[in-house]
């Protein structure tokens, strides 16, 4: 049974990428642009593993994972947060939110499905 | 049929045989399990099919068959023990061997079918699952390895690493499978133990908390910061220990030997830098001395030894290092504070520097002179540079004088034994700095001046008792700067100078007439003058009489002045002032008509107008009242007879010099300003020219002279008190 | 939640799970499982409806097995479902728990 992962970005290209790599890996993804639309998609369907990026608009990543871990059926859900070098901060208040992984950009396929498969069983 | 094809023949055969007797001794094995010899064979058999398998290339049958090889010399060793169902796993086991080589010698070329490979990956799982690393034993022994950590499994070549997964490891996402799964993904997991030696009984227990630790044998060529970046993600939720294989030791010590020795590094820095250890152990580590030190209120226990406690590396790594660490701390101490250097070298350079303070002389003449604005800031800059450059190369031939002093400690010693008296020698200011050259020119000088002051100036210690002072004199060597020189005094506290005697003595040697008229100064100044001793029986110490006038001699050719001041029965006190070095000073330049003349210019009170005005001033007497202060003066242009006879009044300025306590005024037509002055020595004939210590070559090209201040101040003193007969009038 | 119990006659029950054996499911199974532990002499666990099996799955099943052996209760895992022998063979377990795998020939290609 195929793993799904969630990736959210504003970013459209972003998301493609990410969407094309993970899918070529064999996962199904669910794509999202910010934290609102990501929670308007946490209906209760499995998701195995959910990568967000900080800077968004209407919600950023920090509170979007902190509301996610408020939801049972996505609580223990690992979450992964795409960072940038600089931003050791956000970094750290990411893990305090509950995302315990995290990605550098910019980041690569391989590097990605690296940093997936650490966290989600085949 | 070829020759390697009847090869194959023979191989085929021999294995067959080699299987046979195999399987025998193995079935014979299930009775008589401790039967040494019967062991044997069957080791024999995969270990001579392993090794004919690899001349012929048949990798399939090397890799399987050493597997079979590891455990049976495991048995053979008594390491671990025969039974029933290892039996059964060899029987499967030679079983697999024979399709094997039949599938070798059949389709040689052809990939490994896939059920022959997935038989073969089982049965080595079977034939290495063996019992002590399950979890069934681990149960029981949880406790042991609990407190021997990695220590309990061991694969030769393998890494071992520990994982204690913390409680919320689950809750929060990090899958402990899911990095053990990536970590196949860099090398083979050879043994894996897993333990849950937190989990609570019955109800306590939580399943959504983690209880798993594993520890694993793992090979992999990777190095352990790319190990470690593996559980990188559950690094809040798990403690990791990788143990670096014992394999990899050497390879540190070599690494840990070949490091650079620069500069002396910690412990963990030069054990991050070979591999051996990451910064998340060293800095896991500090942490844990911290705490210890925290709570202890002691001093923490050495990294090394918490490093090798938490087992990430191994001890004989850590000693190495330390090792290493403290013979780069003993080579940089013996090497870093001092590099030798030929003082020929330094002297070029020194010169060259004089050179070079010449040449941007120079530049900055013609830069003022075709008014080049642009070009003065660089000038500037550049000026300010070669200043730093010479400074810094002047400091290069700079020693503490403190190693001169501490040898007239043994002079001391010898020469109060000799004359009977206890006399202490105290030094201070040895850090006190001088150019080396000056420092060994001056070691002469001071020699005489303290065997005088050691003969001459201290009495006996009954004398001493006498007039009521302690047995024991003292003499006292002291340096220190002042203003661009450096300050020699030699103060004893011995008998001090006898005016009277020295006015008969020199009377007596014609130096002086009975009706002298002379100051107590002057007539201290006398003991420097030739021929002149007042101790009545010359020793063999302070020679015949000659010494001072010659140690006056020998300081003036420094550039130096050296004074006395005494107090009868107190003591006496030399003060020797030196310049720091005698390659470059600072100098001020001034000029005459014809002239320029540079004065140092550490010298150089301040400079007035020859003006009325200004100051009283006294043609005749040739003295000027500054403020109230009666200065001789001496015109520099006629003292050095280089002035044109029909020159007009023109302004003129005085440059207040002082050297010591004596001041006067030189008068000159022009000022010119600072001037770094690079000291040229004057030829020998030369040598005896009043008024002029050496010489310098300006940015023009031109000759400047370099004032004797002290000579000219004396000179000008004498010119006070008689008719200025150089007046031309 | 799906397990599915069947208990005959000499007191001992088989317990088929027909779920994924995860960290969000690992609490309600730890409840069901626990109190048909210690009610039955022997008990066997079918795994083939195991669909997934995560770290706190592995962890209750060693759990169980455990509590099992403390109260002197015959437990034995069968029907692995490839997932559970995925996890059992990566950790090297099967020893352990001493249940007779089935390896199905096609196991390679899963």
């Amino acid at each position: 049974m195929a793993k799904t992962i969630m990736i959210i970005d504003d970013s459209a290209s972003i998301r493609q990428v990410v969407t094309i790599a993970l899918k070529g890996a064999g996962y199904e993804v669910i794509e999202a642009c910010d934290g609102k639309d990501a929670l308007k998609k946490l209906t209760g369907q499995k998701i195995n593993l959910i990568i967000t990026d900080v800077n968004m608009p209407n919600m950023d990543g920090i509170t979007f994972v902190q509301e996610a871990k408020k939801l049972p059926a996505y609580k223990f859900t690992p979450m992964m947060m795409l960072t940038t070098e600089s931003a050791d901060d956000k970094k750290q208040a990411g893990k305090a939110a509950g995302a315990k992984a995290w990605l550098t950009k910019p980041f690569q396929a391989p590097t990605l499905l690296d940093a997936v498969s650490k966290l989600v069983l085949p | 049929m070829s020759e390697f094809d009847a090869a194959l023949t023979t191989f085929a055969q021999e294995s067959e045989e080699l299987l046979i007797s195999m399987e025998d001794a193995l079935l014979s094995l299930e009775s008589s399990p401790d039967d040494s010899e019967t062991i044997n064979s069957v080791f024999r058999a995969m270990h001579t099919i392993k090794g004919s398998s690899g001349l012929f290339g048949f990798n399939a049958i090397v890799a399987f068959t050493h597997e079979a090889e590891s455990v049976l010399d495991k048995v053979r060793n008594g390491e671990r023990a025969i039974d029933a169902e290892l039996i059964s796993v060899l029987l499967d086991s030679k079983d697999l061997t024979a399709r094997l080589i039949e599938h070798c010698l059949t389709q040689k070329d052809a990939p490994l079918p896939p059920e022959l490979e997935a038989a073969s990956a089982r049965l080595i799982k079977q034939l290495s699952g063996s019992k002590e690393t399950g979890i069934q034993a681990s149960e029981a022994e949880t406790s042991k390895l609990e407190s021997e950590g990695g220590g309990d499994i061991s694969v030769d070549g393998s890494w071992l690493i520990s994982l204690k997964f913390q409680s919320d490891a689950l809750r929060n996402g990090m899958d402990p499978l899911s990095f053990i799964r990536y970590l196949q993904t860099l090398g083979e997991i050879k043994e894996i133990i897993t333990l849950i030696p937190g989990m609570p009984d019955g109800d306590e227990m939580d399943p959504e908390s983690c209880y798993l630790h594993f520890k694993i044998a793992f090979q992999s060529d990777a190095s352990k910061q790319n190990i470690e970046s593996v559980f990188e993600f559950a690094s809040d939720d798990c403690d990791i220990n990788i143990l670096p294989p014992n394999s990899k030791v050497e390879e540190y010590l070599n690494l840990l030997d070949a490091q650079d020795e620069s500069h002396v590094k910690r412990i963990g820095e030069m054990l991050v830098q070979v591999g051996a250890l990451t910064q998340n152990d060293v800095n896991r580590a500090l942490q844990k001395q911290n705490e210890s030190r925290e709570s202890d209120d002691q001093p923490g226990k050495p990294l090394g030894k918490i490093l090798v406690e938490q087992h990430v590396v191994q001890e004989p790594v850590v000693e190495q290092a330390l090792k290493k660490q403290e013979q780069t701390k003993q080579k940089l101490a013996a090497e870093a504070n001092y590099i030798r250097v030929d003082a020929t070298k330094l002297g070029q350079l020194i010169n060259l520097v004089g050179e070079l303070v010449i040449s941007s002389a120079a530049m900055n003449l013609i830069v003022e002179r075709h008014g080049l604005a642009d070009a003065g800031d660089v000038a500037a800059s550049m000026n300010t540079l070669v200043s730093s450059i010479r400074d810094t190369a002047l400091e290069l031939r700079m020693v503490q004088i403190g190693e001169t002093f501490s040898r007239f400690r043994r002079v001391v010693r010898d020469v109060s034994n000799e004359l009977g008296k206890t006399i202490e020698l105290q030094i201070s200011g040895g850090e006190t700095e001088l150019d080396k050259t000056v420092v060994e020119k001056i070691n002469d000088p001071l020699m005489h001046l303290i065997r005088n002051s050691l003969d001459h100036g201290i009495e006996s210690p009954e004398q001493r008792l006498a007039v009521g002072k302690p047995a024991e004199g003292i003499v006292q060597l002291n340096a220190y700067h002042e203003s661009g020189h450096i300050v020699i005094q030699i103060a004893d506290d011995g008998a001090g100078l006898n005016c009277e005697k020295i006015v008969a003595k020199a009377i007596a040697n014609g130096l002086i007439k009975p009706d002298h008229g002379l100051s107590q100064q002057e007539i201290f100044d006398l003991i420097f003058a030739a021929g002149l001793s007042t101790k009545e029986a010359a020793t063999n110490l302070s020679g015949r009489g000659v010494g001072m006038d010659v140690v006056k001699k020998n300081i003036e050719a420094l550039r130096g002045t050296v004074g006395i001041d005494s107090e009868e029965g107190q003591g006496t006190t030399i003060t020797i002032n030196l310049p720091l070095t005698l390659a470059i000073i600072d100098g001020f330049m001034v000029g005459t008509e014809m002239d320029r003349y540079i004065i140092p210019l550490s010298m150089v009170d301040e400079c007035i107008e020859m003006d009325p005005n200004e100051c009283e001033i006294d043609e005749v007497q040739h003295y000027i009242n500054l403020r109230g202060q009666v200065l001789p003066y001496l015109r520099l242009g006629d003292y050095f007879n280089s002035r044109k006879s029909d020159t007009v009044k023109r302004r003129e300025s005085v440059v207040v010099v002082k050297s010591g306590q004596n001041k006067a005024g030189f008068v000159v037509d022009e000022l010119h300003g600072e001037h770094q002055t690079v000291i040229k020595p004057m030829g020998k004939v030369f040598e005896n020219l009043k008024g002029i210590t050496g010489a310098t070559v300006l940015g023009d090209g031109n000759v400047a002279l370099i004032l004797d201040v002290q000579g000219l101040i004396q000179a000008a003193i004498k010119n006070r008190t008689r008719p200025a007969n150089f007046l031309k009038a | 939640m799906s397990i599915e119990v069947k208990q005959d006659k000499k007191g001992s029950i088989r317990l088929a799970i027909q779920d994924e054996m995860t960290i969000y499911t690992a609490l309600q199974q730890k409840k069901l499982l626990f109190s048909h532990l210690i009610s039955a002499k022997t008990l066997q666990i079918d795994l083939a409806g195991v669909s997934e099996i995560d770290s706190a799955g592995l962890q209750l099943l060693l759990f169980l097995k455990r509590e099992a052996g403390h109260h002197n209760i015959k437990l034995s895992l069968i029907q692995h479902s490839q997932a559970v022998l995925d996890v059992m063979e990566l950790l090297n377990l099967s020893k352990y728990f001493g249940d007779p795998i089935v390896i199905s020939a096609d196991r390679k290609s899963s």
